[in-house]
């Protein structure tokens, strides 16, 4: 089987596996009784599946060509191609849909974005919100493959940040690294590793929320969105979905995942020998979420001191909560927003700190896992760099300690978190001018550009005090998104790498 | 007794003269046959040419029958094949290695050296015997000599007398008249190069350098009465990131008193090895001689400075820039003897010769039991000995002031039980009493019949 497959492109297999995949809301709506639906679900697996078998026989056992470009370009065309390829059920599905509509949708979900140009989430069948759902969880999945299996080889993803060489560079022999020649079977062995796990964590929270009395779907759409981080909801959010402040709970337990490459299998990017507790990332994702509520509660707690004290204590807790869910979900770029946080909100008649999570999210989650943003690797490598040199103000021949990764952290890995850290505010600066181009306003052009770049879709209805309305802002204002989402989620780096490796070429 | 020492360079060359002068069965054994010649022709030892662990080469130098055999060649390695052949083999009952590698003493391997492990009964390491020294001289900032006695419970303070000293001019007997309760006893006065044991009607002057062995309770109170203000240290730099430039930035940063340290290192990897070995030590890659350097580490603000580069020269100067730039106090590490007469003209408050330290820590060892402890003042001109006194001593059982000491020995302190007493003349000597003399060296063959070490001791 894994030989067969091995002669295939990874795109083909790639568009094989979302033909099947449509099989599933497909069923989920004849057991809905929506044959309508479910016909077209159906149908368009089965031409997808149809088409997937031609193009594999025309392409089988064609030899790459571009050795060291080929998987980078294999993951660009994978996130330029299979959202239309996805989006064909989608389109059956839900009528009066245009293709860019459908294609928004599609890019909104695979990259883990989230956003969504249905703002009534009722007008939406079921089924398609489990498509969503599902294509943001297989989003999810192949981010984390292709970290392992396409970007850490090849020194991107945050290990530019740890190793200090240059991007593009082969070096170390990884699990999945240049010991594996074929991106094609790297690819797949890196699935075999990581899809076990991250299924049965899927499977392991939708089961708890179930038992904390989620229904079947909603429990399911909120399962894979945690997972993939990617923030897709059927309509309701975590807390409101039966499941309650303890399925809040429990899906905090899970985006936790997303902190650290360390906590899934394959790969880390940083040193899994280390204790959890050491961490770098870990470390700094626990001062954030440890502060962060506290400081926001602090605040409420400061002005509701004039409110009559009711029950003071209880909805101290409540926006305590609130607080604390929302920060880890905004900072892992899932953008579940905690049924409690409207009594955070409300409690002491403040007005929303909805700028802070923009913060979050542009800090985004660990390296190489679904989290988008900066990410806290080269957060963490710019303190410290920051640090240091701090130090070498006071004694500019000082020596710094604790070893030669953390050295070549401050060093090198710096750097190259500066210098993406540079390319990733040029390019909110871009995209931010392609939005007003498109005739947005400065506020809603600044969160939807955050938003795209992060991969946090519910930001743009949490930030401002009016949601932005995505169905409004016009088709080239939504493609741009959708763009931006692409660029968000494969690293600016890895398209320079792209680039400069077909330069080296020549 | 019979010993064995491996490897005739500076510290078995030491301890190997200091042994035989003890009549003492001394074979020394050396790769290179001139070094073993030349000591036999020097000393009144016995010479083997040959590798140290090599069987048929310790047998040779009378392994059999050794009593002791000290490893101390350059390699750590053949030190301690030597220690297992000469256990496994010959069956000598004690071992003494030197070991230099930091790895081979962490205490998390202090296993190693078990019996049926690798069997070395003591590890020396001339770092880390220096880097105790160097804390010794941190730790009693006015004085230029210190040495711990009694289980820590007595020490000897040197002390250069200055004019601000209240007590010059005043003799020792009255001395004791004005400070009744103070246990310190005078006992080595070196005035114009000359260095004698004073007696009860000798004056003290300004210039003198003194030697007093002093009660640890009272060592801020004696450094106060001979006009040495006490003053905590809290900026130490350290020059010269080596194993004793380490080891002793280690130690500090290990004290609760929170000194704050900084290393100068000229080499840059080594400079990245110490910062990672340290967490609060600032370290600084540069040469330290260089004023920059010493600036940036704010030489001006330090209470003392301590140069324990690998190179004698370097440490001297770095000592003497530093004195100079305004630091209170400077210590050099200094290997060559012969350099110790430089440091008072260099105003160089301090020095730790590595290779004095190592033999006395070596002779220490062998003499454990009846003398406890030897400590070699100045130029080997003078030992201080602490030691038990046996039954058979003809010191047991009288007053102190009956027993016809030689003129160039004084008693320093008694210690009766874990009890540190002040000698006076009523003062009666017993068995298992620990005493601590001051023996002037051509004095030093009668303390020990005094001791009666001759007899008891091996």
């Amino acid at each position: 089987m894994m030989r067969h497959l091995q002669t295939l492109p990874l795109i083909v297999i790639l568009m094989g596996v979302a033909g099947f995949a449509s099989f599933v809301p497909g069923l989920h709506a004849f057991v809905l009784r929506d044959y309508e639906i479910g016909r077209a679900f159906i149908y368009a697996g089965a031409i997808m599946l149809f088409l997937t078998v031609m193009l594999g026989i025309v392409t089988q056992g064609r030899p790459s060509r571009q050795r060291m470009r080929g998987p980078l370009i294999t993951l660009l065309g994978s996130y330029l191609v299979l959202p239309l390829w996805l989006a064909f059920p989608f389109l059956g599905a839900m009528e009066g849909a245009t293709l860019v509509d459908g294609w928004f949708e599609m890019v909104s979900s695979f990259t883990t974005t989230g956003a969504t140009l249905y703002a009534d989430t009722a007008t939406v069948p079921p089924s398609v919100h489990l498509w969503r759902a599902m294509v943001g969880w297989g989003g999810g999945a192949f981010i984390l493959i292709a970290a392992a299996a396409v970007l850490s080889p090849l020194n991107l993803g945050g290990r530019e940040v740890t190793t200090g060489r240059s991007i593009g560079q082969r070096g170390e022999r990884g699990a999945f690294g240049s010991a594996v020649a074929d991106p094609v079977r790297r690819f797949l062995m890196a699935a075999v590793v990581v899809g076990p796990t991250y299924v049965a964590l899927t499977v392991l929270l939708w089961s708890g929320l179930l038992i904390l009395g989620s229904s079947g779907l909603q429990g399911l759409c909120i399962a894979m969105s945690t997972l993939a981080t990617s923030g897709i909801t059927c309509g309701q959010s975590v807390g409101a979905n039966g499941a309650g402040v303890w399925g809040e709970g429990l899906v905090y337990l899970f985006l936790l995942l997303a902190l650290s490459r360390r906590l899934m299998p394959g790969p880390a990017v940083t040193d899994r020998r280390t204790a959890l507790w050491q961490d770098p990332e870990l470390r700094l994702a626990a001062a954030i979420l440890i502060t962060l509520p506290l400081l926001l509660l602090l605040r409420h707690w400061l002005g509701s001191l004039d409110v009559s004290a009711q029950s003071e204590t209880r909805s101290a807790i409540k926006a305590l909560w609130g607080a604390m869910f929302s920060t880890l979900s905004f900072l892992t770029t899932t953008g579940f927003v905690s049924a409690d946080w409207g009594a955070a909100q409300s409690w002491s008649g403040l007005t929303t700190p909805g700028l802070i999570f923009l913060g979050l999210a542009i800090l985004g989650g660990g390296v190489a896992t679904t989290a988008g943003g900066v990410k806290l690797l080269r957060i963490y490598a710019l303190t410290r760099h920051g640090q240091r040199e701090l130090e070498r103000i006071i004694h500019p021949n000082s020596v710094g300690g604790e070893g030669l990764a953390a050295r070549r952290l401050r060093r090198e890995g710096a750097f190259f978190a500066w210098v993406f850290f540079m390319l990733f505010a040029m390019s909110i600066a871009a995209l931010m001018l392609a939005f007003s181009l498109a005739g947005l306003e400065f506020q809603s052009a600044l969160i939807l550009t955050i938003s795209a770049l992060t991969t946090t879709g519910p930001l743009v209805n949490v930030v401002a005090e009016v949601p932005l309305e995505l169905s409004t802002i016009g088709m080239p204002a939504q493609i741009l998104a959708g763009a931006g989402m692409i660029l968000g989620r494969i690293e600016i780096l890895a398209l320079i790498a792209l680039f400069s490796l077909g330069e080296q070429r020549r | 007794m019979k010993v064995i020492i491996c490897g005739a360079g500076q510290v078995g060359w030491q301890i190997a003269r200091q042994l035989s002068g003890e009549k003492n069965d001394v074979t020394i054994v050396d790769v290179n046959p001139d070094l073993v010649r030349r000591a036999t022709e020097a000393l009144d030892v016995q010479g083997v040419a040959g590798f140290a662990s090599h069987p048929e080469v310790l047998a040779k130098a009378g392994a059999r029958d050794a009593d002791l055999i000290i490893a101390a060649t350059y390699s750590d390695e053949v030190n301690m094949i030597t220690c297992q052949v000469a256990h496994s083999v010959f069956g000598v009952t004690r071992k003494i290695a030197r070991l230099r590698a930091q790895e081979y003493l962490k205490p998390a391997y202090a296993d190693l050296y078990r019996e049926n492990h690798l069997p070395i009964d003591v590890v020396i390491s001339p770092e880390f015997e220096v880097a105790e020294a160097a804390l010794q001289r941190l730790a009693a900032p006015a004085t230029f000599d210190t040495e711990i006695f009694m289980n820590g419970k007595a020490q000897l303070l040197g002390i250069a007398l200055t004019e601000e000293c209240p007590v010059l001019n005043t003799s020792l007997r009255q001395l004791d008249g004005l400070f009744p309760t103070l246990r310190a006893i005078v006992v080595a006065v070196r005035r114009e190069g000359r260095l004698f044991a004073p007696d009860a009607n000798d004056q003290l002057y300004a210039q003198d350098n003194a030697y007093i062995f002093v009660h640890s309770e009272d060592v801020n109170r004696a450094l106060e009465i001979f006009g040495k203000k006490t003053k905590k240290q809290e900026r130490v730099i350290i020059i010269g990131g080596g194993n004793v430039g380490l080891a002793v930035a280690r130690a500090l940063e290990a004290r609760s008193d929170r000194i704050r340290a900084k290393i100068i290192e000229k080499d840059r990897a080594r400079a990245e090895y110490a910062a990672d070995a340290l967490e609060r030590t600032i370290v600084l890659n540069g040469d330290g001689m260089d004023l920059d350097i010493l600036n940036e580490a704010a030489i001006d603000k330090a209470d003392v400075l301590l140069a324990v580069t690998d190179d004698d020269k370097t440490n001297i100067l770095a000592a003497v820039r530093a004195k100079q730039l305004g630091c209170p106090m400077a210590i050099a590490l200094v290997n060559d003897p012969t350099l110790a007469p430089l440091m008072g003209p260099l105003d160089i408050d301090a020095y730790i010769n590595p290779r004095a330290t190592t033999v006395s820590s070596i002779l220490r060892h062998i003499r454990h039991g009846k003398v406890r402890a030897i400590y070699s003042v100045g130029d080997g001109e003078a030992e201080m000995i602490e030691a038990q006194v046996l039954s058979t001593s003809p010191l047991s059982g009288r007053l102190v002031r009956e027993i016809e000491f030689p003129e160039g020995v004084l008693v320093g302190a008694v210690m009766k039980g874990d009890k540190v007493v002040k000698p006076t003349g009523d003062l009666r000597i017993e068995a298992g009493d620990v005493i601590a003399l001051f023996a002037m060296a051509s004095d030093v063959a009668e303390v020990e019949r005094l001791l009666q070490v001759s007899i008891d001791f091996f």
